[in-house]
């Protein structure tokens, strides 16, 4: 079977800095993809092009069996690419649950009634139905990062892109946030998770890619790439928190 | 997880207290209005429908900056030729005043389709100037037309404004009523436009155009679909202005000042991105210009004032400050969860 998503030799520049460099990747349906590497080795620019915020340099991005590649960010959307933002986005003077219609009333093209229950189960399961009416803006980090996750989860994504949404959770937080993540996971979505909390990921992945100056570095079972001495190298010091 | 457990009972609710107060209001409002032809004079009329097409203009602006972030310094295009089209549609084809005016709208949006293919192209500070630079564009072409006055413009022959009504009371009357309808219907549209589906993508787009995206949001249909109701709606009123005035020329037609920098004031004190704030900015307004109509120049430095001062201490206005002391929403468009 074709995978779910494939990057084909995908490539990115700013100016003269080459941020991803031939890049090739490919994830299956039902798979769980956790994405490692040091502070500005391209993971985030990477879901950018995948997510179509950003146009490829070079390359071809497919999804589902298309082409993606030309496609702007909300009709990738639409097809199933969900994503949440490392610096969160949220609508900050609309309420938390409008946010969370907008994913479900766009991205899932759903008529807005039939959405409203959907959107509270959503809340609820990132633990925001209390702040439900509160204008985005006014949340602390942690919890636009929930919002983030629910919103992108609304547009009902068959793949999910998260972009480090562990940092700076306690132990009891973490926890709930595995639970979470891998109950999407368990409902049938793929996910592709970027994280710097190594435990968190591997409590959750069945896979790790691991990028260095935005080319691949190590791609395998989790324990394996870890243990890689290419990894070790490029990891040492940053130990598992 | 708790997903598998069923939904806990809510209730989404669409009005807020002041908002049945606002609507009652409302109600107040247009039965006083719908009235005055009977106890009014000219003057009155004249002043109320430019209070209506001004706060109608104020919505649009507030709708195309405010919420979908295309700050126009150009609508005075679509005015001049919803002006330029009721000219031509009475003297040239003959059609009768009042339809004119809807075909002008109709003509504007249609004339919207192409001008927005090309200032969609351009960014922020150079989308401001596109536009001008087009609305300077086609005040130029209008006056290339020999049939409708040139440059120096043309009066509307006494023949086509007696189509209104006989006595100059009855078009006064007649015109006031159009105006009303422009004015009501405007807020009217763009309150459900808000309220709607739309208006969801809408506000999303005015918080992060890139968030938006991501959800599954057409940014650019969003917006393009703004464009062209506010250009249908303006050309309208560019239309009702100048069957009012029964003169025109491309100067005062495309004004930047009078068509697009007062409204840009109006929107700007009252509070941007709000329904409300127009209103409020209209008042404020108005009641400026009644106070110091008299001292010229003056005028223009005081209206400059009050808007630097009130940009610096409220950046979303006077309704900001209102809003954010009262929690008030006389034209709700939001979506409140109740949990049962
Ligand atoms: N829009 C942009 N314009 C110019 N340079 C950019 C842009 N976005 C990212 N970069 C640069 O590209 C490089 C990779 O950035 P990116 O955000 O993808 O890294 P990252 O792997 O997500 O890092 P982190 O772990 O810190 O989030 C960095 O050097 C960054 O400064
Ligand atoms: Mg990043």
């Amino acid at each position: 079977m074709a995978p779910l998503l494939s990057l084909e030799h995908v490539s990115k520049n700013f100016g003269a800095l080459k941020v991803i460099d031939d890049l090739s990747l490919s994830l299956d349906a039902g798979e769980a993809l956790g994405i490692l590497g040091p502070n500005g080795a391209g993971k985030t620019t990477l879901f950018n092009l995948i997510a179509g915020d950003l146009p490829v340099g070079a390359g071809a991005i497919r999804f589902a069996g298309e082409d993606v590649t030309g496609l702007p960010a909300y009709i990738r959307c639409r097809r199933g690419i969900g994503r949440t933002y490392q610096i969160p986005h949220p609508f900050g003077n609309m309420s938390v649950f409008e946010n969370v219609l907008a994913g479900a009333a766009f991205g899932a093209t759903r008529r807005e009634a039939e959405s409203y229950e959907r959107c509270i189960d959503l809340l609820r399961l990132t633990n925001l139905l209390g702040k439900a009416n509160l204008p985005a803006g006014k949340l602390t980090l942690l919890e636009r990062k929930r919002l983030e996750l629910a919103r992108a989860l609304a547009t009902d994504p068959k793949m999910l892109l998260l972009d480090e949404i562990a940092g700076g959770l306690t132990d009891t937080e973490c926890q709930l946030l595995i639970e979470t993540i891998r109950a999407v996971h368990r409902s049938g979505v793929s996910i592709v998770w970027i994280e710097h909390v190594v435990h968190a990921l591997i409590a959750v992945v069945g896979r790790l890619f691991v990028i260095n100056f935005g080319q691949k570095l190590a791609d395998g079972e989790p324990r394996a790439v870890m243990e890689s001495p290419q990894v070790q190298e490029v990891y040492m010091g940053i130990e598992e928190r | 997880m708790s997903s598998a457990a069923s939904t806990p009972a809510f209730r989404i609710e669409r009005s807020t207290r002041t908002s049945w107060i606002g609507l009652v209001l409302a109600i107040a409002i247009v039965v006083l209005l719908v009235s005055v032809p009977w106890w009014g004079g000219e003057d009155d009329l004249r002043l109320i429908v430019e209070i209506c097409y001004t706060i109608a203009l104020a919505q649009l602006w507030n709708l195309l900056a405010g919420y979908a972030g295309l700050v126009s310094v150009g609508q005075q295009a679509f005015v001049g030729l919803g002006g330029y089209a009721l000219f031509g549609l009475t003297i040239l084809a003959g059609v009768p005043p009042l339809p004119a005016i809807v075909l002008a709208g109709v003509i504007a949006a249609l004339i919207a389709v192409p001008t927005a293919l090309i200032v969609f192209r351009l960014r922020g500070a150079y989308f401001a100037i596109g536009t001008w630079v087009i609305a300077e564009v086609y005040s130029e072409v209008m006056g290339l037309i020999r049939d409708l006055g040139a440059g120096t413009g043309m009066s509307l022959p006494v023949a086509i404004s007696r189509h209104v009504g006989e006595t100059r009371f009855d078009r006064e009357a007649s015109l006031y009523y159009v105006g009303l309808v422009i004015g009501i219907g405007t807020v009217a549209v763009v309150f459900a436009w808000l309220r709607s589906r739309q208006g969801l993508a809408l506000t999303a787009i005015r918080d992060s155009e890139t968030a938006a995206g991501s959800v599954g949001i057409n940014n650019d249909r969003t917006k393009y679909a703004v464009y062209l109701l506010a250009a249908l709606v303006t050309g309208m009123i560019g239309a009702l202005i100048y069957l009012e005035k029964l003169r025109i020329s491309p100067d005062s037609a495309f004004d930047v000042i009078d068509w697009t920098a007062d409204i840009i004031f109006i929107v700007v004190i009252g509070g941007i991105g709000s329904i409300e704030g127009p209103f409020l900015g209209a008042l404020v307004f108005f009641a400026l210009r009644y106070f110091l109509a008299d001292y010229g120049a003056w005028y223009m430095i005081l209206l400059g004032a009050v808007a630097v001062v009130i940009m610096l201490l409220a950046p979303r206005g006077l309704w900001g400050l209102v809003a954010d002391r009262f929690d008030i929403h006389f034209f709700p468009v939001r979506r409140r969860v109740r949990l049962e």
